[in-house]
């Protein structure tokens, strides 16, 4: 049995949180969400490129198991799970988990399955990206609002 | 949990100073945007695990926020190293993982690596805010052994596993020894237990 050591450190941030100022939770919120909107268009645009590189890496996959495309596929699609939320793409983000989620099981079972991983991608897919981009670009289109 | 978005309750994180491991620019940008959101305004951002020791190593950090890295898990790696490093103040500082996917070899990797709370992608400013106000709290016991250091991961007591003795110098056996002391009478409890009207 090994030696086992217990004790109550202290917490640094647990007293610069409680310092007078700072912001209230609701303000603080609101400009997190604000910055992360103003990444919607660099988001999808990044989106759009791993999602081009994920399908031409899948192409490149034959009818058997090659471990190493599996694992540069996975990283291509695992990595950016998250990015799509933030452009109000959950869906594709469910799509990526789904993805990893497969890919990591045909890794485990030494397997290949590119009808399993195709289905995945088409629905991570370019349409989806597509329309965020151009929801993005009209609202750079619409003539801006006078101000009074 | 179930923190108030629309909550006037403050916090202040402009003098906390933040590392931040994440290997994608776009997964940087966005806690970058989180975090400077929340008022953090002393930012270390890292793209990999060795600017993140090396970090370490020169600066003290309030909070670390690191990514677990792909499918090999170096994000865990780097937390296991940062809390066996002991470099203090900052081997026990509050660590929060973040991780899209997690790959089933990886699992106990995540769990034993030493970090307060794993956050699974797409992040949300409501949800990091409320780990963080989490795993800052103060009182958090820490445990150092040759198998893990980090923060005690028991968050209820039940008792020491079927026939193990326990590890611990409060862990209780199982079975009930005989009592040292006379049982209460039941009128004792019951008046433990009654409603009394309190007089102002």
């Amino acid at each position: 049995m090994s030696a086992v050591r217990i004790h109550v450190p202290p917490v640094r941030l647990a007293k610069l949180l409680r310092t007078p100022g700072g912001l209230p939770v609701a303000d603080a919120i609101r400009r997190a969400g604000a910055g992360l909107e103003s990444l919607r268009g660099e988001c999808l645009t990044e989106l759009k490129g791993v999602l081009d590189s994920a399908e031409s890496c899948a192409a490149r996959g034959g009818a058997q198991y090659d471990r190493a495309l599996l694992d540069e596929l996975y990283t291509i699609v695992a990595t950016p799970i998250g990015i799509p939320s933030v452009c109000g793409l959950a869906s594709v983000d469910t799509a990526l988990i789904s993805l990893s989620d497969l890919l990591d099981y045909l890794k485990g079972q030494e397997r290949w399955d590119a009808n399993a991983v195709a289905v995945h991608l088409a629905q991570a897919g370019t349409q989806a990206i597509l329309a965020g981009l151009r929801k993005v670009s009209q609202r750079y289109a619409r003539p801006e609002t006078p101000t009074a | 949990m179930g923190l108030n978005p629309e909550s006037r309750a403050r916090f202040n994180l402009e003098r906390a100073s933040v590392l931040m491991l994440e290997e994608s620019t776009m997964g940087m940008s966005i806690l970058v945007q989180i975090l400077t959101g929340f008022g953090a305004k002393t930012l270390h951002r890292c793209e990999t695990v060795e600017e993140a020791q090396a970090t370490i190593q020169k600066v003290e950090v309030d909070l670390v926020i690191a990514d677990a890295l792909g499918a090999e898990g170096e994000g865990y790696d780097f937390i296991k190293w940062l809390r066996q490093s002991r470099i203090e103040p900052n081997c026990f500082a509050p660590v929060l993982l973040t991780a899209g996917h997690t790959p089933r070899d990886a699992v106990s990797k995540a769990r034993d690596c030493g970090a307060h709370f794993i956050m699974a992608k797409p992040l949300t400013p409501i949800a990091v805010l409320e780990r963080i106000l989490w795993i800052s709290k103060e009182g958090r016991r820490f445990v150092e052994c040759d198998s893990y250091m980090g923060p005690d991961r028991r968050f209820k007591n039940e008792g020491v596993p079927a026939g193990t003795l326990g590890r611990r110098r409060d862990d209780m056996p199982a079975e009930v020894g005989q009592a040292e002391t006379p049982n209460m009478d039941q009128d004792v409890i019951d008046g433990l237990l009654k409603t009394r009207r309190v007089e102002l």
